[in-house]
């Protein structure tokens, strides 16, 4: 029996991540240059050697699909174990802002009744972090918990979570309303994987409930823990969060604590050739990746696969996503160019710093 | 028994490529870095890929490890499929003992068995060390209408340099008449490139008689073809058009990284078309910082520039500090520049370092490329 099986759960409404959903789910938002939002989750597993990870899949699943394949990226394409589908159920009537409805576990009875283990670590696939889920294990196993939340102390950017009150050491109750200073839930957890199935049995009737929801009032009975992260965690589930986490990355530090050898956050590959800086090139503070052609400048920035920035065209403090093309002489600032735009040349486009554009994908495009 | 194949790739990987010692201590020269991102061995895989060839071979001897672990099952390359794969083919014992190959036919020889499990009809014999895109179906079909035992795959050299290189005379239909290897008064400029087809069962029998010749080295182009060619077996040239180098010493190694620089290479890595695979590890995208020049340059991701990097190559996980200064090298995996340093006309190997404030290498065009081994320290502190 496996110690422990992962469900990501990517089924969730996230309507403020505006133009950055057309077409996709939240799971498969590009993130950081040549990742997805779900690499974190997805590496995080199978870095503490989860080897059945089942993924709940919202309705708009196809990008989220194409990128994630069989597993083999994470090495889950198995025998024995390995990466499964899950379909999720339609959200958003009965509980918008859920991220752990009780009946997407229940209707993928198959896969957690199959894959059997002592505890099932659940977390939702918005969260940047590079989070030893071993020790949270661990520290689940040691404490005899029923569930174990991960938490962190909250910023002023975590206000979307959910706070949790504590009294000796466990959770008393929760609640809505962050503010900076509190402990807040990063929509990650262990539950001991029998308590699990008895919560899906005792609550069958009332499904269409969040995980959470149920165990509030059951905060008295069961032994609900927290597990503090520290570090660098944020979950995006706000455009204007995916900005200003996609600047951290401007930052090696933050860099260097994200993506470490010892832990590596693994994405799908693709083949494209070095990234190639003409003599007309200037570029600076930014994050660029392999397969881009710069023949001007590009300030501030993170750039995705396969983006040109043509000559004489400046990209500042904007996110430019795979397949792009900056036509030559234009002017981007405070923008977020999704994937597969065509930016003629001399165009200018500019945001604000505290509110930037968006210019959703192109969806038939390259 | 495997599925019957129509044509399966022998390559040919053992080499030592001693001419570039400092960067083969540890590897193999297939296994060398180039062009920022891959292997040299990625170019010759990539056409065998990018020709519909599924199974190959990979004959190995010298340091083969990191060969090895490079090429995993060939999934990288799309051919790890049920029916084909990448195979290392190192010597192995058999009932009447052990030995190395004793040279490329040998090699082959050796491994007859693993081409009869495959049945192909024809083998593509390739090396592991040679930049080039090639699509291997064009000369199979070029070496199927001649109805030919062999075919060997030519380009033309400047007639000056007619004789460094191993030559084929040919008639007007292309025949092979006689091949010179070096001849001091070249009568063609057909240099053989080391890439042979032969049909399967003129392979064996040659093979098979070789290497019981003990007059023979054992050679493909000195041995199995001039013996071919007196036993008037039909040996076709096919004649490649294109880029094709092989960056056996430091400075054809340097100068083809170099001329992946040019605005308008003659060898594209950059064509979405024909692809060059490689097996790459996740790095995070490159970061450029506040001060960071880049010019003229390809770089592969993880690599950190803080200082300036002038027409040069950068492959992944390379560090150049802050007012550091690379120019016209071609910098290996994970190798540092830490700052202030000055790099010159320069090859570092993998791991290398050149400590704060060194310099290394001369813009001087007279003298050779400099070059610091794998994992060596270069400046104050550390030994060349």
């Amino acid at each position: 029996m496996d110690k422990a099986i992962g469900i990501i759960n990517a089924n969730y409404d996230t309507p403020d991540l505006k133009e950055l959903i057309n077409g996709r789910t939240a799971a498969s938002v590009p993130f950081g240059g040549r990742y997805r939002m779900i690499d974190f989750a997805l590496s995080n597993m199978v870095n503490a050697d989860i080897t059945s990870v089942g993924i709940i899949t919202p309705y708009k699943y196809r990008s989220l699909l194409d990128h994630v394949g069989a597993g083999s990226e994470w090495n889950l394409d198995r025998k024995n174990g390995g990466l499964f589908v899950l379909p999720g159920s339609v959200f958003g009537i009965s509980s918008p802002g859920s991220r752990f409805l009780l009946r997407d576990f229940r209707r993928n009875m198959v896969f957690l009744s199959r894959a059997q283990a002592q505890y099932v670590v659940i977390t939702t696939a918005n969260v940047i972090a590079n989070m030893d889920y071993s020790a949270l294990i661990e520290q689940h196993e040691k404490s005899g918990a029923d569930v174990t939340m991960a938490t962190i102390t909250a910023t002023e950017a975590d206000k979307d979570l959910m706070g949790v009150e504590l009294e000796a050491g466990k959770v008393k109750s929760t609640f809505r309303g962050v503010k900076p200073g509190d402990e807040a839930f990063i929509d990650c957890f262990v539950v001991t994987y029998s308590l699990l199935l008895k919560v899906l049995e005792w609550y069958s009737a009332i499904d269409y409930l969040d995980f959470f929801e149920v165990l509030a009032g059951d905060y008295d009975k069961m032994d609900v823990r927290t597990y503090k992260v520290t570090g660098y965690v944020h979950s995006v589930y706000t455009a204007d969060n995916y900005f200003k986490r996609n600047m951290d990355l401007l930052d090696p530090c933050v860099v260097d604590e994200l993506f470490r050898d010892e832990r590596p956050v693994l994405t799908k590959i693709t083949d494209t050739a070095p990234t190639r800086y003409a003599e007309t090139a200037s570029a600076k503070n930014s994050l660029i990746p392999a397969g881009c052609m710069v023949d001007g400048t590009v300030e501030n920035s993170v750039l995705f696969r396969g983006v040109k920035v043509k000559k004489g065209a400046i990209v500042r403090n904007s996110i430019i996503m795979q397949s792009c093309t900056i036509g030559e002489n234009a002017v981007i600032e405070n923008v977020i160019i999704d994937r597969s735009n065509v930016i003629a040349p001399g165009t200018v486009m500019k945001g604000a710093a505290d509110s930037v554009l968006i210019m959703a994908k192109n969806e038939l495009g390259k | 028994m495997a599925k019957k194949k129509e044509c399966i790739a022998m390559l040919l990987a053992g080499g030592q490529g001693s001419r570039l010692g400092a960067l083969t201590k540890s590897v193999a020269k297939p296994a060398v870095s180039f062009g920022g991102k891959y292997r040299i061995i990625d170019f010759s895989l990539s056409n065998c890929a990018n020709s519909h060839i599924d199974t190959v071979g990979v004959l190995t001897q010298y340091r083969p490890l990191r060969l090895n672990a490079y090429l995993g099952n060939g999934h990288a390359w799309d051919m790890s499929g049920r029916d084909g794969g990448v195979f290392i083919l190192p010597p192995y014992a058999t009932e009447s003992g052990a030995e190395w190959y004793k040279g490329t036919a040998d090699a082959i020889f050796q491994n007859l068995d693993f081409i009869d499990l495959y049945d192909p009809g024809y083998v593509l014999i390739l090396s592991g060390d040679h930049i080039y895109r090639m699509d291997y179906q064009d000369m199979l079909r070029n070496h199927k209408e001649n109805n030919a035992d062999v075919s060997v795959s030519v380009m033309q050299v400047p007639w000056e340099e007619a004789s460094r290189f191993g030559i084929l005379t040919a008639d007007d239909e292309g025949r092979i008449l006689k091949f010179s290897e070096k001849p001091k008064n070249p009568d063609s400029n057909l240099a053989s490139m080391g890439i042979y087809i032969f049909s399967k069962e003129v392979l064996k029998k040659a093979l098979i008689e070789d290497s019981t010749d003990p007059e023979s080295e054992h050679d493909f182009g000195n041995n199995i073809i001039p013996k071919l060619l007196g036993e008037q077996k039909r040996l076709f040239t096919y004649e490649f058009k294109g880029f094709w180098k092989d960056v056996g010493t430091f400075g054809s190694y340097h100068q083809t990284n170099m001329e992946l620089l040019d605005e308008n290479p003659e060898f594209n890595i950059f064509d979405p078309d024909q692809p060059i695979l490689s097996n790459v590890n996740t790095r995070p995208p490159q970061y450029l910082g506040p001060n960071a020049k880049v010019h003229t340059s390809i770089v592969a991701d993880g690599a950190r520039i803080l200082g300036s990097v002038e027409h040069s190559v950068m492959s992944p996980d390379t560090f150049v500090g802050e007012g550091a200064v690379v120019t016209d090298s071609v910098i290996l995996p994970g190798a540092r520049i830490e700052e202030g340093a000055k790099v010159t006309r320069a090859i570092l190997g993998e791991n290398a370092v050149i400590v704060k404030n060194a310099v290394f290498g001369s813009a001087d065009e007279s003298v050779p490329i400099a070059v610091l081994g794998n994992e060596k320290v270069y400046g104050e502190g550390g030994a060349n």
